[in-house]
């Protein structure tokens, strides 16, 4: 089982994408966790996060966006170029920040250079930075739009009922996750971060209901797993930028004494934490769950509420120290990232703030180095 | 920050530099000869003001005016808020407010002082702010954050989805100093009713907001008069803009930094008007003669650029232009979108109006006033959408015939260096050659104003362009 996770967290062609193509199904990337999957699921569609793994190199990425840009759509834009995405029908990019927003530009210019690059769907999906009333109303229409859109170019019908039953199965998934999370807090966790992660990464990439039925024997497994971790590690917690990077995870855990038992991602629980209900407007409850609820320093003057948040899990999974990541020209985590670092060592929970670049840690060993010092730190 | 920087006053040293400079109208040119010899590394940027005469005089007296506002802020019992230059500050002199216009505090610091705001872009570093970050609005916060300026009482922006560095600074601040927070929020379109309908929405929310935070409310007839107000600018505004048609293009190249210094400070008020109705009739007078409003008389060639000047000591770039005979034929900032403006015939979907009748209309004039600004208006949705940074940069360049367009930037402008190599593919298709600065307009450690000079040299000289 933790195989499968750890192969859908890893590659992008994983065997979860090659059977659903081999079965004739329709595959669609989105670069953000604002969009609600679950209505690609509802039209028979694999939605699958957008991701930069397994580049290696930026030429591509470095050709058509400027120099002063977040490696992260950069290694997206490498994988497509590169031919890396083949496998999709459809791309939908977000504004999820400056730099993601502006792939979607980078993205069609690179289709006019290489053909075959650009996704016969290729759509962008506005969304709003803050919440209140007419903005959520304009991002239930742009949820509206986004599904007609769909349902044309996909010759599918989205109804209410496979919204219904996309939502139930996306929520079942949630609970899961929660379950795993509820190990996670245990002392000792019989998880590692690293097994956490990946399981968390796969739940983007895997089809819904594989993904559900492995999480769910997975979980069985936990309850009598022999081989706990390390009598008394000290417990961590991983927040910042977007982060799928599986070894980094890895390589914060390759210090015997840390353990990463949170994290505050968006391609963590971060996002997917709470279940949506099934109600007769079922746009309206996925843009209240997806942007109602969001917690990504995009919604900008919740600083507070975010806070609060990491407070919470600190205490709830008996946290000993925060690392804060950002990649590096993500000013929004990064500068929240000081933020936190200010008011968290002022409660006495020590942080390390760490700038670094996208895709193959190629500083591995200067990372290595500052992680291995605040272990000390904290030991 | 190094102790002896915070001995002084970020507000209180611009301002009273700004203040002892507007005498200078008074004095004889002996005087002033031997007054340009004690102030060497103001003397680059004061010599340019004071070659415009009485209107450069004119210029340093607005911006000593709004220093003294801002100084004498707290004992007027005036709030004061930190505003971006994309956001109008029309509404805050109707309410009462001052407004600080951050990247116009971090950009009198490049242009006066030979350190500019360096210690203070790295002030805001320290405290955790990124490095990475822009350096317009972090030079001034960087003040402001240190306990070196006005007491900010709140901070508003209108940039998230526009410019999320610019509007991070913001939200940053506010957290740092526990100071209230609003966002003005624009969607990726312009020019529709549903748009519009939400720029209303949104901008009825800010009202609310600033009504809570001075206790005061909005009075129909104070709106009123500021809007009668901008309608005069927008009115002497068109005039001067379709000067830029004639070749020799008689506006002098400064008058671009007044127009847009002027409107990120005082758009809506007196001072600003009478600046632009002396700029026009000096114009005017340029043009009856054919004269170029290029100190060397000859114009060379035409520059659009497609987004901010650059804004170091002695105000190098303006002085390069001038030296090279390179007339200025405006930037992203120096329009505002006016529908009675020549320029928006071929960009008429995204301009705005005035109708003063009511406070409905009023109010959604202000609102698509705002919804027009400066990357507000283009840089919100995909770059070759309609009306956006595209379209206008290559209407604007056609209309007023430039020989080729120069992007200049902040290396934190995620934004636009997210699309800038399209754009300029774009544009080199086209048919105008761009050149793309790579330093910072704010602070010249990034890049020297020497090496941007002769990347800017190369550029013309290989392009063939002089």
């Amino acid at each position: 089982m933790m195989k499968q996770f750890m192969q859908a967290a890893t590659g992008l062609n994983h065997p979860g994408i090659t059977q659903w193509k081999e079965n004739g199904g329709a595959i669609v990337g989105y670069s953000c966790s604002y969009l609600p999957a679950e209505l690609i699921h509802a039209a028979g569609i694999l939605p699958i996060r957008l991701r930069g793994i397994e580049t290696t190199g930026m030429d591509m990425g470095d050709a058509y966006f400027g120099p002063y840009i977040c490696s992260y759509p950069k290694c997206i834009l490498q994988q497509a170029a590169q031919g890396g995405y083949q496998m999709l029908d459809g791309a939908v990019i977000t504004p999820g920040c400056d730099s993601m927003r502006r792939l979607f530009e980078c993205w069609r210019k690179a289709g006019e250079d290489h053909q075959g690059v650009v996704p016969g769907f290729f759509y962008y999906f506005d969304v709003p930075h803050k919440t209140v009333d007419h903005r959520m109303k304009w991002f239930v229409d742009e949820i509206d739009s986004i599904q007609k859109a769909i349902e044309t170019h996909f010759e599918v019908e989205i109804t209410v009922e496979s919204l219904h039953r996309s939502i139930a199965t996306y929520n079942q998934g949630r609970k899961l996750m929660r379950d795993l999370e509820r190990f996670r807090t245990q002392l000792p966790a019989p998880i590692s971060g690293t097994e956490a992660f990946a399981i968390s990464i796969a739940g983007t990439t895997l089809p819904r209901e594989e993904f559900n039925a492995t999480l769910s024997n997975f979980l069985e497994t936990l309850e009598n797993r022999s081989d706990k971790n390390p009598e008394n590690p000290k417990r961590l917690m991983v927040i910042g930028s977007i982060s799928d990077d599986l070894d980094l995870i890895k390589l914060i855990e390759s210090n015997e004494k840390a353990l990463v038992v949170a994290d505050n991602l968006c391609f963590g629980v971060r996002h997917d934490a709470e279940e949506i209900p099934v109600t007769d407007n079922p746009l309206e409850a996925l843009a209240q769950s997806y942007l109602g609820a969001s917690t990504c320093p995009r919604m900008f003057g919740q600083y507070k509420e975010r806070l609060a948040i990491l407070e919470k899990k600190v205490e709830s999974y008996s946290v000993d120290g925060v690392i804060l990541q950002n990649i590096r020209f993500c000013d929004l985590h990064g500068s929240e990232n000081g933020l936190f670092e200010r008011d968290l060592e002022k409660q006495g929970i020590p942080c390390l703030k760490l700038e670094r670049e996208y895709g193959p840690l190629a500083d591995t060993g200067r990372l290595k180095m500052r992680l291995d010092a605040f272990m000390e730190r904290i030991s | 920050m190094r102790p002896e920087i915070k001995e002084y006053n970020y507000d209180w040293m611009l301002g009273s530099l700004l203040k002892t400079a507007s005498g200078i109208g008074n004095c004889s040119e002996k005087e002033i000869h031997y007054l340009l010899k004690e102030i060497p590394y103001f003397r680059g940027t004061l010599s340019v003001l004071l070659r415009e005469g009485e209107i450069g005089f004119r210029f340093i007296r607005m911006l000593s005016l709004y220093f003294e506002n801002l100084l004498n802020a707290r004992d007027s019992g005036k709030k004061v808020a930190a505003i971006t230059f994309c956001l109008s500050p029309a509404l805050f002199h109707a309410m009462n407010i001052v407004p600080v216009t951050l990247e116009v505090m971090t950009g009198l610091a490049g242009l006066l002082w030979k350190r500019g705001a360096y210690d203070y872009l790295d002030y805001g570093c320290e405290l955790g702010f990124t490095e990475t970050s822009c350096s317009s609005q972090r030079g001034a916060l960087g003040a402001y954050m240190a306990g070196l300026g006005e007491e900010i009482n709140m901070f508003v922006c209108d940039t998230p989805g526009v410019c999320d560095t610019n509007a991070n600074a913001f939200a940053f601040a506010s957290a740092y100093l526990d100071k209230p927070f609003f966002q003005l929020n624009y969607p990726h379109t312009i020019g529709d009713d549903k748009t519009k309908q939400y720029h209303l929405d949104d901008y009825r929310d800010l009202i609310t907001f600033l009504e809570e935070q001075t206790g005061y409310p909005l009075e129909e007839g104070k709106l009123r008069q500021i809007l009668m107000e901008v309608d005069k600018q927008d009115d002497l505004l068109a005039e001067l803009e379709d000067f830029h048609l004639l070749k020799p293009n008689p506006i002098p190249v400064i008058y671009n930094l007044f127009i847009y210094i002027g409107r990120f400070l005082f758009s809506g008020c007196p001072e600003y008007t009478a600046l632009l109705a002396d700029m026009l009739t000096a114009v005017e007078s340029n043009a009856k003669t054919e004269k170029s409003g290029l100190y060397s008389g000859k114009e060379n060639i035409r520059a659009y650029m497609c987004y901010i000047d650059h804004y170091t000591l002695d105000l190098n770039f303006f002085n390069w232009l001038d030296q090279h005979g390179i007339a200025h034929i405006g930037g992203i900032l120096s329009r505002n979108f006016r529908d009675n403006a020549g320029y928006t015939a071929n960009l008429e979907k995204s301009t705005y109006g005035i109708d003063t009748s009511n406070m409905t209309t009023m109010l959604s004039s202000i609102a698509e006033m705002n919804a027009t600004l400066p990357m507000v208006r283009s840089i919100r949705g995909p770059l070759d959408g309609p009306n956006m940074w595209l379209e206008e940069s290559l209407s604007l360049a056609r209309t007023y015939k430039a020989d080729c367009i120069i992007y200049n930037g902040t290396p934190g402008c995620r934004n636009t260096w997210g699309m800038v190599k399209p754009f300029a593919r774009e544009i080199e298709a086209a048919g105008f050659p761009v050149h793309i600065m790579y330093g910072d307009a704010f602070d010249d450690r990034v890049e020297t104003w020497e090496s941007t000079k002769t990347r800017l040299d190369e550029f013309l000289s290989i392009r063939g362009l002089l």
